[in-house]
């Protein structure tokens, strides 16, 4: 597509996004995911491979630690661990981690109100906040209250049609064969190290990392659960038996509704194709262009050597950046 | 006749021939098998041999060919029709075959095949003195209508009085048989219950409900399905992609490519295969290379068993894949090679952009493109969740997940082109032979 010019405008001033590029869109369902291509800048740890959750210290209380010999880690916003048997806790906000530094988070958020258990060190994943949630979390960092959070839970699960407690494993476990499907219904690019994302054709979240392998290691949280669950939400049931027989029956399934392709030969057929695609990418183009936007204000929250994290606070949208100098490191801003 | 829908309908249609008390027989799909069987009788028949086709369609299959006469058709054509016959009421479950022979007398349909068939199914199934102990009146009617009433009871009589082998019971009975030295103690057990009785002295009936004669072969389902239990050739492409050392590895592969590529005969067509490589057939975890790895085996058995293979890879390649699926795209350059076939191959995610390839699909003909297109579904288990992994629905489409998979897999893809017939024909009469001989073997065993 186009170079990303469009950003400057929905998030003016503080996020240079100089060098970054869109690509082809894609869509599953509910969810359409604009690639983003950049500058990468190495040195900053992976969330899987270098950050842990090496214990839950109290309801509401979270010590993470950066296992790198070498890189600081930044701490995606809003991102959760899932524990066989113990404690699940999301975090408010992000932060940095020193190479061998263990951190303690005080102001996590319990997001399984009636699982008891702190224990530590066991078989661990991760996911980010789903997108109704962010702004609420975001607004409660620094707050101290393990249950701050359960409210909003209970709210999302009754919107989902889920009974109305304060346990986010009610989606995040229980639909999570169905959520997971968005790490292959949508497919990260080579060298993709951002996304834009839209539900309904509406803006939801921009996200970008620091380089490829970090981005990559987000996927899965970011596109399953934290933009996932309001798109599996806003999809249409699908049609059919929830699960298919092996041995196919032909042309069963929905037919395509649609108008077909009017043109002669592959040509033909391939012109329209392309002049149909091409709407299509001016639509995407247009959901961006209709974002809100308007002025945002800015409030750094921490700083490592000449990285500075800040939280991004507007009507339209919030989030957390890293800024190196003007060069944007990591975002994670969301539509609210 | 339509193969492809023929074949759909044989794979699918499973509902039970069934013979109401006083009321006709319930065939609901006697016209396709009888319009299907006009058309082209050999081709019909071999059909019902092919890998996957239901129980109960094979009846139908049998049926068709015993009430048809074979007035008209060549001698190649009645002995293929002979040997289908025979493979088929050694290889359906015996009630099944029962329930044919009771249409059969339904539909007054007295030919001299029908009359063989039946007497041999009768008087020397592998299973007949347990069949006969456990089925005597049924039996008794399929054989009074083979020979007719009268003709019947009068060699069960001449029988029950000492004889064995007339003139009148040559001429009558033992000359439809292979093993005439069997028939009269059978005889005897159809119109005797105590000799039926005696001729099983154990009781044990629980061979008769299962077929002797395995047309498809029995898979065993691993417990825990893994990235490397779904064959050969997929699970040495694993360990490759996964960094294995190569040599073996490679020489490994070929072997196992040859053995796969062997079962089958030449295509001398021209097939494109659009290859999904897009990040998702990759997988991840524990599945990571599961689907990658057997759609990249089945592209190198079709490699060989083709004649021309054109490979349209989307997204990235064999041994990387990554990024985006457009199969819309995929589709148009395949059709481009001007191929007989065109087979998608791919998890079924496709999100540049969801819906293209039904439409370019249903654009096809209006754009003056007939040539066939039929989707090949990349699974991990036969178990898939396929809700939101139907790109287009109205394609025709197969799933599959393990090498054994080709043997069924192949035959239907090919089933859709104009030049896959003669190979679909060439590779049922290799399966024909093939249960023949096993046939042969089993006979053989138990006349000894």
């Amino acid at each position: 597509m186009t170079q990303m010019t469009a950003l400057d405008t929905l998030v003016p001033g503080p996020l240079s996004l100089a060098g970054h590029r869109l690509g082809t869109p894609q869509q599953a369902g509910a969810l359409t995911m604009v690639p983003i291509s950049g500058p990468a800048h190495r040195g900053y740890v992976p969330p899987r491979t270098g950050l842990k959750l090496t214990r839950v210290a109290g309801y509401g209380q979270v010590e993470l630690s950066n296992r790198a010999d070498s890189g600081v880690a930044i701490v995606p916003l809003h991102i959760g661990y899932i524990q066989d048997r113990a404690q699940n806790h999301a975090l408010c906000r992000s932060a940095f981690l020193a190479p061998g530094q263990t951190v303690r988070f005080d102001d996590a958020c319990c997001v399984q109100q009636s699982q008891g258990g702190l224990l530590s060190e066991r078989d661990q994943w991760f996911f980010v906040l789903p997108l109704e949630l962010r702004a609420r979390a975001l607004d409660l960092r620094g707050v101290t209250g393990y249950s701050k959070l359960w409210d909003d839970i209970a709210a999302l699960n009754a919107r989902h049609g889920l009974p109305r407690r304060g346990h986010l494993e009610q989606i995040l476990s229980r639909k999570r064969a169905v959520l997971t499907q968005f790490q292959s219904r949508l497919e990260p690019q080579p060298a993709q190290l951002g996304a834009l994302f839209f539900v309904s054709g509406r803006f939801a979240g921009l996200e970008i990392a620091p380089d490829p392998r970090y981005f990559a290691e987000m996927w899965t949280a970011l596109v399953c659960f934290a933009y996932g669950v309001a798109a599996w939400h806003a999809e249409p049931a699908p049609p059919g038996p929830g699960t298919a027989p092996f041995d196919l029956a032909p042309r069963d399934g929905t037919p395509y509704q649609g108008t077909p392709y009017q043109g002669a030969g592959l040509a033909g057929l391939r012109a329209a194709l392309d002049r149909d695609r091409s709407v299509r990418l001016t639509e995407i183009g247009g959901w961006l262009a209709d974002a809100p936007t308007g002025p945002v204000e800015l409030r750094e929250e921490e700083r490592y050597l000449d990285v500075r994290l800040s939280t991004v606070t507007a009507p339209h949208l919030a989030g957390q950046i890293v800024t190196d100098g003007d060069r944007t490191v990591y975002a994670s801003l969301f539509a609210r | 006749m339509d193969t492809p829908t023929l074949l759909a309908h044989l794979h699918h249609h499973d509902t039970a021939l069934s013979l109401p008390r006083g009321a006709c027989l319930r065939w609901d799909d006697a016209d396709l098998h009888r319009a299907a069987h006009t058309g082209d009788p050999e081709g019909y028949a071999l059909l019902g041999l092919a890998p996957g086709v239901r129980p109960w369609q094979r009846a139908r299959v049998l049926l068709q060919i015993l009430a048809a006469s074979q007035a008209g058709l060549d001698d190649r054509a009645r002995a293929v029709q002979a040997r289908v016959a025979r493979v088929l009421t050694l290889g359906l479950p015996p009630a099944h075959v029962i329930t044919v022979l009771l249409a059969l007398r339904r539909l007054r349909a007295n030919h001299k095949h029908t009359t063989r068939t039946a007497l041999r199914f009768v008087l020397e199934h592998p299973a007949a003195d347990a069949l006969i102990a456990a089925r005597r009146p049924a039996l008794r009617d399929c054989f009074e209508h083979a020979l007719g009433a009268a003709t019947a009871r009068g060699c069960a009589g001449r029988i029950a009085g000492g004889d064995t082998a007339s003139d009148y019971l040559q001429r009558r009975l033992l000359r439809f048989l292979t093993d005439p030295a069997a028939a009269p103690a059978r005889v005897q057990a159809l119109y005797d219950a105590g000799k039926a009785a005696a001729a099983t002295p154990g009781g044990d009936h629980t061979a008769v409900g299962e077929p002797v004669l395995p047309v498809d072969t029995a898979r065993r389902r691993p417990a825990t399905i893994t990235a490397t239990n779904r064959g050969d050739i997929a699970a040495t492409l694993v360990h490759l992609y996964r960094g294995g050392p190569s040599e073996d590895l490679y020489a490994a592969l070929g072997r196992y490519v040859g053995a796969a590529a062997a079962a089958f005969p030449r295509f001398t067509g021209t097939v494109a295969l659009v290859l999904d490589a897009s990040a998702s057939m990759r997988g991840y975890g524990d599945r990571e290379w599961a689907a990658l790895s057997q759609a990249a085996a089945l592209r190198m058995v079709l490699s060989q068993v083709c004649a021309r293979l054109e490979v349209i890879e989307t997204g990235g390649d064999e041994r990387a894949p990554r990024g985006a699926t457009d199969l819309a795209t995929g589709v148009l350059d395949a059709l481009g090679a001007g191929p007989d076939l065109v087979a998608v191959v791919s998890d079924g995610y496709e999100n540049v952009f969801p819906g293209d390839l039904a439409r370019v699909v249903a654009s096809l003909p209006g754009a003056g493109v007939t040539t066939p297109v039929v989707f090949c579904h990349a699974l991990f288990t036969s178990s898939d969740d396929l809700t939101l992994r139907r790109p287009a629905p109205s394609l025709p489409q197969r799933g599959f997940w393990h090498q054994d998979d080709f043997a069924e897999l192949l035959p239907w893809m090919f089933g859709h082109c104009e030049a896959g017939a003669p190979w679909l024909r060439a590779a049922l009469h290799d399966r024909l032979d093939a249960l023949d001989r096993q046939a042969d073997t089993l006979t053989a065993r138990i006349a000894a």
